[in-house]
């Protein structure tokens, strides 16, 4: 699969995003939370992306989204993963293992 | 009630949603910020610094609020219209099997609609081919019809001495021509005899039209002057039919006009024109008329490129002007006129097809309003559901959809029962069409024609929806909502539209009605009246050798004894022209002479034609001894031709009655001398012996003109076509054959056209037959579909008034109080519809006045006998419904 630069950052937060929404709904705070707290930061991800990211995604029919309360009552957009969804990712967690194995086999040949 | 549909509202309005779109994500936005900030005063930030921070770490939030937008504005359009088809397709699926549910009622809403739609459709297919269609040439637009104009703006073919003047000064012309209509000949020298037609055309004539043969050349100069080689062009059907398409055929001879002419070409079949020519030949091979005034030729021209018709026109104009300055009394040319070609082709039957389509239209009109009328009382009897439907959150603009949707599929089954009707009503047409129509053979169905019919089944169908959800749709929902228990349903606005529909029919009914009223009285008039000759018990024997002369006209004496021999015929006799048989007519100014050898030089024949009392006007014809009786021309004073008038005995001359008045009003005619020698160049002068009666020569409608005869033993150059008449006390088709087999045996290459007087006169008013017929069609369907729609709405009230009248008559009303009830209330839509229509007609038959013939457009008696006709079918209608209403019985109806 032949991705541009655009594409790799896009799909990563794509890969992302699915990942931590196929364990349960959430909200677009919850799921930046989730990854900072995953990745330990370390992607220094703006929020503004992730949320273009899960905008992509909605309207690719991969996320849906519903507007819902939070825990301490507020309003808030909820998303959720899709079959479509869930079929992405897998697609897209495969190719990004080979990816990086591809990368790192690199690397470490240097 | 807005015209669009909810689906198409949302879609169009973008703007707004596009606004939610940004409200929304700024609400997602702003959560977003609360919560991690929040979450970092939690860890002890400051709420300013948590601010900075959350900011800080969200990035651009004008980026992303254009990034959402432009990725799901389009993706919003695209889910709502999909929203919006889905939903037209349930209503689709709704409104068929709600219709499948009455399957009756669909096919006859169908079959209505259907029908109004296939009428309509086959007129305009007729409209298309004769009206819209392109000339079959290049530019057609280009080519004109030149015409001479008098001093009384009298329309006029062109002498040689004036078209030879026009075109040496004229610059606005790219080719200009002289032409003869096509004429009957006789050919022989091919497999058989046979009777076609031929025109006489000048060289340039070809590149006028733009057209070229499909196989051989077009005239050489050689065969382009005079005395030249004898050369003919022969169009597609001839040289198909009358040489079995031999692929030989150029360059065969075969002969006419006692001359063989060598084929050179042979024209493409579209190239038909002038009207009906199978043959033509050059104009070139014969000499040229001197006399200015011989108005022999039509003159057909091409416009010069870039030179429009009013600058011909003007030019044209201007050389007339200066023609008659420098020629004086020499020409009668004051003006010239230029017709363009489609105009001259079918300028006379475009207001007959222009009413019969307004006709068929009207009549579409009618069922649409008799299928809305159908839909609404149908969507009063569904108020449950729609109540139901309502209830469960359909809104008014949701339930309008449904009723089009209705319509839609309503109209889709109409247009397809219009399309087949279409092909049946066109090959109907085309069996009914008088015969005259001109292009009649380039009317086809067409991709055009099948377009019309879609586009008026889709107006139909929004018509219909719309109408229907006004009334019908919104009617029942106002009034299920407020009173659903209430039996029958119905409400008051519904009615009124229902009843407006009514009226409407019965107005537009009365118009069509009045419309083949007065055709109907026309046709009863022309074959009324008196033409001066005998309808029935004739025989019409029309040939023509070609050339006139000596010899054709001692072939015709002896084709006159041997008819005169037939057994059963009691009278023969035979004319150039005979009434309603055609033939070339000519008429021309004669001078009156003092006696017989009064003597005559040129210069006297012009100083004379300037003395109004020696001229005179009239029809020259050639007859035989015994035409007159043969005819049943009645003999008013005088004699008629008789055997002893022979070329050397004095030369006698019969006039009808009104030349006879015109001419002397105060005088005996009788025994007068006149010099009529340039009709057929012999300056033989005639002594009247007789006067015989009008008659009607063109058609049984034109008045007759003052005719005079001449006979042809005795002028015999104006013979090469004749019509001889046998009359006969018996069916005259038993004699047919015995008149074929006399000029079979006299001159076999001379095939007759043989015909009874009943068939001519039948062909003479076959137009107004098949205008009567048309608009006596439509009427009838009308007055059909405006009784159906009287008895549904009066039925319609009556079930609804079931109850209150049958509590009247429990009451103690007469069974006859409830009859006249009802009764009263379908003959005040009747009697409302009727006036509404007379006032419609009044105006509307004065644009077809002139295709009357003895009425007036507002003839009381067609007015009379449409509005009493109408108002016995509206009683008729009204009663069926109103009886039943009489004798329903109280106690069931109470019950039910």
């Amino acid at each position: 699969m032949l991705r541009d630069a655009n594409d790799l950052l896009h799909g990563t937060l794509d890969v992302l995003v699915l990942k931590t929404l196929s364990w349960a709904p959430m909200h677009g705070y919850s799921i930046a939370r989730w990854i900072e707290e995953r990745t330990r930061n370390e992607l220094a991800i703006v929020d503004a992306a992730l949320y273009k990211a899960l905008h992509r995604l909605e309207a690719d029919g991969a996320v849906a989204a519903e507007w819902g309360l939070s825990d301490n009552n507020r309003r808030a957009k909820y998303y959720s993963i899709t079959t479509r969804g869930r079929q992405l990712l897998r697609a897209d967690a495969a190719t990004w293992r080979r990816y990086a194995t591809a990368v790192a086999r690199v690397l470490e040949a240097t | 009630m807005s015209l669009f549909p909810p689906g198409i509202r949302r879609a169009l309005r973008l703007p707004s949603s596009a606004e939610r779109l940004t409200r929304e994500l700024d609400d997602e936005v702003r959560f977003h910020l609360e919560a991690r900030m929040s979450d970092l005063m939690s860890q002890g930030w400051s709420e300013a610094a948590a601010r900075d921070e959350a900011l800080r770490r969200f990035g651009d939030a004008d980026d992303l609020r254009t990034y959402c937008q432009t990725i799901e504005v389009p993706q919003m359009r695209r889910m709502r219209f999909h929203e919006w088809w889905e939903g037209w397709l349930q209503d689709v699926r709704f409104g068929a099997r709600q219709l499948s549910r009455s399957p009756g009622f669909f096919l006859v809403a169908a079959l209505t609609l259907g029908l109004g739609i296939g009428a309509s459709t086959s007129i305009f297919s007729v409209v298309r081919g004769v009206l819209l269609r392109p000339l079959p040439y290049p530019d057609a637009d280009r080519i004109v019809q030149v015409w001479q104009l008098g001093a009384k703006g009298g329309q006029n073919q062109m002498s040689d001495r004036n078209f030879d003047d026009l075109r040496a000064r004229s610059r606005s012309f790219a080719a200009m021509a002289e032409m003869v209509p096509s004429g009957p000949v006789t050919v022989s020298g091919i497999a058989e005899p046979v009777r076609t037609r031929a025109s006489v055309v000048m060289g340039e004539f070809f590149d006028v039209l733009g057209v070229r043969p499909m196989m051989g050349r077009l005239f050489e100069p050689a065969e382009l002057r005079e005395n030249g080689t004898p050369a003919v062009l022969i169009s597609y059907g001839f040289w198909q039919q009358s040489l079995g398409g031999a692929p030989d055929a150029v360059g065969r001879t075969m002969t006419f006009n006692n001359t063989a002419f060598t084929i050179v070409g042979i024209m493409p079949p579209s190239v038909r024109y002038p009207v009906d020519a199978e043959l033509w030949i050059p104009r070139e091979l014969s000499p040229k008329f001197e006399s200015r005034t011989a108005h022999n030729f039509q003159v057909l021209a091409r416009l010069a490129p870039g030179v429009s018709v009013e600058q011909a026109s003007r030019e044209v104009t201007d050389i007339a002007r200066q023609l008659k300055t420098e020629l004086g009394d020499q020409t009668n040319m004051v003006d010239v006129a230029l017709v363009p070609l489609r105009e001259q082709l079918v300028g006379g039957t475009r207001s007959t097809l222009l009413m019969l389509l307004a006709g068929s239209g009207v009549l579409l009109l009618i069922a649409c309003a008799n299928v809305v009328n159908l839909l609404i009382a149908r969507m009063a009897g569904r108020q449950a559901e729609i109540a139901l439907r309502a209830a469960l959150g359909a809104g008014r603009a949701r339930l309008a959809q449904q009723c089009l949707a209705e319509s839609i599929i309503l109209a889709t089954a109409a247009a397809a029962f219009g399309i087949a009707f279409t092909f049946a009503g066109v090959k109907l047409l085309l069996m009914l069409q008088p015969g005259n129509l001109p292009r009649i053979q380039e009317v086809a169905i067409d991709g055009q024609v099948l377009g019309y019919a879609i586009a008026i089944a889709a107006f139909a169908a929004v018509v219909m929806g719309l109408l229907t959800a006004w009334r019908g749709g919104a009617g029942a929902l106002r009034e299920s909502l407020s009173q659903s228990q209430r039996t029958q349903g119905g409400n008051l606005s519904s009615e009124r539209v229902r009843r407006g529909l009514v009226v409407a029919q019965v107005a537009l009914a009365v118009v069509l009605l009045v419309a083949a009223g007065l055709f109907a009285r026309s046709f009863a008039k022309v074959l009324g009246v008196d033409p001066g000759f005998g309808m029935e018990h004739r025989v019409v024997v029309d040939v023509s050798p070609g050339n006139g002369g000596p010899e054709t006209a001692r072939m015709y004496d002896e084709l006159l004894a041997r008819f005169r021999a037939i057994p059963g015929v009691l009278n023969a006799g035979g004319a150039n022209v005979v009434p309603l048989g055609g033939g070339s007519t000519s008429n021309g100014t004669f001078l009156i002479m003092r006696s017989l050898d009064e003597p005559l030089r040129m210069e006297d024949v012009e100083r004379l034609q300037r003395t109004p009392e020696r001229i005179g006007s009239a029809e020259f014809r050639l007859a035989s001894p015994g035409y007159f009786e043969a005819m049943g021309i009645k003999p008013e004073r005088g004699r008629l031709f008789e055997e002893r008038d022979v070329e050397s005995a004095p030369h006698v001359a019969v006039i009808s009655a009104s030349l006879a008045k015109t001419r002397w009003p105060d005088e005996n005619p009788i025994g007068k001398v006149i010099q009529f020698g340039n009709m057929d160049g012999n300056l033989t002068p005639f002594t009247i012996v007789g006067v015989v009666g009008d008659v009607r020569e063109s058609s049984l409608a034109s008045p007759p003109r003052p005719t005079f005869y001449a006979s042809y033993r005795q002028r015999n150059r104006g013979t090469w076509r004749f019509n001889f008449v046998l009359s006969t006390a018996q069916d005259p088709t038993t004699i047919v054959n015995a008149a074929r087999r006399v000029v079979r045996d006299v001159r076999p290459d001379m095939p007759p056209r043989i015909r009874t007087m009943e068939t001519l006169v039948s062909a003479s008013v076959a137009d107004r037959r098949f205008i009567l017929t048309l608009v006596g069609v439509f009427g009838a369907a009308a007055l059909v579909l405006a009784a159906l729609g009287i008895y549904s709405v009066i039925s319609y009230l009556v079930a609804q008034r079931a109850r209150e009248l049958s509590i009247r008559v429990a009451l103690g009303a007469q069974r006859g109080d409830v009859l006249r009830m009802v009764l009263r209330q379908g003959l005040w839509l009747a009697a409302t519809g009727i006036v509404v229509g007379a006032v419609a007609s009044y105006y509307a038959t004065r644009l077809f006045e002139s295709m009357l013939y003895g009425v007036t457009a507002t003839d009381p008696a067609a007015f009379g006998v449409v509005m009493a006709g109408l108002a016995v079918v509206a009683l008729v209608a009204s009663w069926m419904p109103a009886r039943r209403a009489a004798r329903a019985q109280a106690m069931e109806v109470l019950r039910s």
